[in-house]
């Protein structure tokens, strides 16, 4: 990969993908300094942009649930387009997958867009940090039935997802830690009528010292220290995230230095995501399916426009991937999801209603408009230019000088093909 | 994981020539495809193709025209609360959400009792078309939902196995032009349906599925520009996934355009107070997209068309009731009932149901004993269904070994496997070959 395409490349698996005139810029100042400015921007002056949910309200009233959600959804999908920090919002959608919880269960944006903030604070932060605090997360707590756990009957749930999930995966528990999580984690509630504050009572835990994987534990804190310094809990992350940047294939020789600089960095994220992406651009990694959303963030991004909430939102279902309602407590499922048949007709009509919201003398349809296929790969984030097959498919049908808006068509099918599927 | 063969074969020459070319012989392999398919609209299966050299037919009546239907229950559903043994311990586990002796739907089956929401099954049941498993499982599924989902969809008991059990039959029997029809997702993904060579079509949300284009544009055009990105296949193995993905979409599309204008033009009781009340059509019309129930009748649909679809999986979600149980659990076996039947009565009256077996899967069963949250943790051996005209039904086959519980679960007595040798033994087998072993039918077919 020469400078342009590092930078484009980062653009797409780590940022959202690019704004018109991005590459440019970015490509000037080198993909060095640029993975820099995502993985801490903060030590390079770059702020981190306003609340994304100030101003919105929080009725808690059934009848504007949807409303409610939808508009919690609408200013999430803005922000990754358009925030300062796209890295940040980039490993906060990888949290939501990571640690899922949905909107279907939990019924109210007060905690949701709460849970979503937690995500967002420890996104690049500590990881230990970020499971003690998600662990009494409102939003959590009642998704994976934390509140009606108690210390005479506890609820698996979470105890379960903590270890198998979030931390060490299967193979590196048993049955009895799965108890002894659950039984420790007991006594947490969530007030609805109060803001949906979180509280501990002491009459709802089981006080009695357990046995977590070997360490006696009786709380959150104990709990999370006996997951998180497990032998198999930085490999374990460091895997997931690798797949995550790099793709399903990426070259796994890396993966025990990936799970050591995660260990010797006392288990911050930042060096590891910075680990991860510095492989990618020494090559180490393979194709990567971008699924639905942020394939959507990024075709918004390069055009300049955005979907309506609703018209977004249905196509993301539509897709398979609506944010705030993963299909359950895993997250979305793998990169071969993508590319079934709704995921693959639902591209082609996101497309189309983008296209047709990008003014006409918008950079990307000028191109398209008239052939030039090299500035159209470019500002679409690939400037090493298109596939074979998608350049022949796009040369032949822009000779046709395609019905319709100029250029729209054409980058339809732009947005739809293969090439944009796979970063 | 995903393979190129099939997508290779399907555009032979095409994958060879320049892509302009490409789009021509694509579209025309497309529109000849399924021109052809539902040309033999008339049910007998035209495109179904002959069964691969060396494999085995069951005695009996051919096996080309059959369906085999899965419904895949997500979450792990509560047998226990599902089909109720009359057993005192089933009552003492579960003090709060166990159900009232007077609410249960009594079948001619001694010793067991329905779920209320089954009422619907009943009928069925009586009449012989309904068996259930009773602590059905495999060996090395456990109680993490994903490793039990990978154990049931793999069918090897824990050896690792990258394709699915009905991916393998797929792979078998395929003939020399692929159908990407023949094997059909709705509402879920699908990797039972994964075979080294077969990928199955996933629809997510059959009402939602259909083609935007932009705006005063020629459809015809667009589509089969982006039908040309799809050839010559890249040599990166998940970009000509993505491009193999696209002819199958368009193909899939054709289908549920064609099965969506069929119900249309089926007369709807708008009102729902027909004569079966909560099964009526209006009832079944007014389903959620999601529901067992619609995706059950777009399955419907699919099969009516003839068009050489050999396997339907379809998967609901929300069976994972550790809280609230008791109203979730009424919820969700309303629409199951619901739409068991509504599938079978369509079937029958357009003659189609003495094709179609249908089968239940659900990745385990759940904790014996209540939680405090008024609902069940999960479990091991639990209770799956098998229903069809073709079943001997009326009986249930195992047993509900509450004396015997295994860290507080329902022991597994009877492996997966059984019940999915019936499916593949009404699909034409080679059922022992494919499992690797001769699994008991206990004599349900």
């Amino acid at each position: 990969m020469n400078n342009r395409e590092q930078v484009a490349w980062l653009a797409r698996r780590a940022a959202f993908g690019l704004a018109p005139g991005e590459l440019d810029r970015l490509a000037d100042r080198g993909a060095d300094a640029y993975l820099e400015t995502l993985v801490a921007p903060e030590l390079h002056g770059i702020a981190a942009g306003g609340d994304p949910w100030s101003g919105l309200t929080f009725s808690d009233d059934p009848t504007k649930r949807r409303a409610e959600g939808l508009a919690l959804a609408e200013r999430w999908l803005a922000h990754q387009a358009g925030t300062p920090r796209p890295l940040v919002a980039a490993m906060t959608w990888f949290w939501h997958d990571h640690f899922a919880v949905s909107y279907t269960q939990v019924k109210s944006t007060q905690p949701f867009s709460r849970y979503l903030t937690l995500l967002s604070k420890h996104a690049l932060g500590d990881f230990r940090q970020l499971v003690t605090e998600i662990s009494t997360d409102a939003a959590m707590l009642i998704f994976l039935d934390g509140t009606t756990s108690t210390g005479t009957a506890p609820n698996e749930n979470y105890g379960r997802e903590l270890l198998e999930l979030y931390t060490i995966g299967i193979g590196n528990f048993t049955e009895a830690d799965v108890r002894a999580a659950a039984a420790a984690l007991t006594g947490w509630v969530v007030r609805p009528r109060d803001d949906y504050s979180t509280l501990f009572v002491r009459s709802r835990h089981n006080t009695a010292a357990q046995t977590l994987l070997g360490k006696s534990v009786t709380d959150v804190a104990t709990v999370v220290d006996a997951a998180v310094r497990h032998d198999a809990c930085a490999p374990f992350i460091a895997a997931k995230l690798a797949a995550w940047f790099l793709g399903p294939d990426y070259d796994t020789a890396s993966l025990a230095g990936f799970a050591k600089v995660f260990r010797d960095n006392n288990l911050a994220i930042a060096p590891l995501v910075r680990a991860i992406l510095r492989a990618g651009l020494d090559g180490a990694g393979g194709e990567l399916v971008l699924a639905p959303l942020p394939w959507l963030v990024a075709a918004q991004k390069s055009l300049g426009v955005n979907l309506d909430t609703g018209t977004a939102y249905r196509y993301l279902t539509a897709a398979g991937q609506a944010p705030l309602t993963p299909p359950n407590v895993g997250g979305w499922p793998g990169p071969a999801a993508w590319l079934g048949s709704s995921a693959t007709a639902t591209r082609v009509s996101m497309a189309s209603a983008l296209v047709d919201l990008a003014p006409a003398a918008s950079p990307v349809l000028k191109a398209a408009a008239v052939g030039d296929l090299a500035t159209l790969a470019s500002l679409l984030g690939r400037p090493g230019g298109f596939t074979p097959a998608t350049r022949d498919a796009l040369t032949a049908f822009a000779a046709t000088k395609p019905a319709g808006k100029a250029g729209a068509a054409v980058t339809a099918v732009a947005l739809a093909s293969p090439d944009l599927l796979v970063a | 994981m995903l393979s190129r063969r099939t997508f290779l074969a399907m555009a032979g020459g095409a994958a060879a020539t320049s892509a302009g070319v490409g789009a021509a012989v694509w579209a025309a392999l497309v529109r000849d495809h399924v021109d052809t398919a539902l040309a033999g609209a008339s049910g007998s299966a035209a495109s179904e193709l002959p069964a691969a050299p060396g494999t085995t037919r069951s005695s009996g009546a051919s096996t080309a025209g059959h369906v085999l239907v899965v419904l895949q229950l997500g979450g792990g559903n509560d047998g226990l609360n599902t089909l109720v043994p009359a057993v005192g311990r089933y009552r003492d586990a579960r003090p709060k959400i166990a159900i009232p002796e007077a609410q249960l739907v009594s079948i001619d089956t001694l010793g067991y009792g329905l779920h209320p929401a089954l009422a619907p099954l009943r009928g069925r049941w009586n009449a012989g078309q309904i068996a259930a498993f009773e602590g059905i499982g495999m060996r090395a599924q456990s109680r993490s939902h994903f490793k039990a989902m990978d154990t049931w969809w793999a069918g090897t008991d824990g050896v690792t196995s990258t394709t699915g059990w009905l991916g393998r039959w797929l792979d078998a029997t395929e003939g020399a032009t692929p159908n990407p029809l023949r094997s059909i997702s709705l509402g879920t993904g699908a990797p039972a349906l994964i075979g080294e060579r077969s990928l199955p079509t996933v629809v997510l949300s059959p009402a939602q599925f259909a083609l935007r284009l932009p705006r005063t544009t020629d459809a015809k055009a667009v589509t089969a520009a982006f039908l040309a990105t799809a050839a010559p296949a890249s040599a990166a193995p998940w970009q000509a996934a993505a491009q193999s993905a696209i002819p199958s979409a368009l193909d899939a599309i054709a289908v549920l355009d064609r099965v969506r204008a069929q119900a249309e033009a089926t007369t709807v009781d708008p009102t729902g107070s027909g004569p079966t009340g909560a099964t009526g059509s209006g009832a079944v019309a007014r389903a959620a997209a999601d529901s067992a129930t619609s995706l059950l009748q777009t399955a419907a649909g699919i099969i009516e068309l003839g068009i050489g679809t050999r396997v339907i999986l379809v998967g609901i979600s929300g069976f994972d009731t550790h809280s609230d149980e008791l109203d979730r659990h009424q919820d969700l076996l309303a629409d199951v009932a619901r739409a068991i039947t509504a599938f079978f009565d369509r079937l029958q009256a357009r003659g189609k149901a003495d094709n179609v077996l249908l089968v239940t899967t659900s990745e385990f069963g759940r904790r014996v004993g209540e939680n405090a949250s008024g609902g069940t943790d999960h479990g091991s051996g639990g209770v799956q269904f098998i229903v069809g005209p073709a079943v001997k039904g009326r009986q249930v086959v195992g047993e509900p070994a509450l004396d015997r519980l295994v860290d507080g679960d329902m022991p597994i007595g009877i492996d997966t496997r059984s019940l999915y040798a019936l499916g593949l033994d009404w699909l034409g087998g080679p059922t022992d070959e494919l499992l690797g072993a001769r699994f008991d039918r206990y004599g349900l077919l």
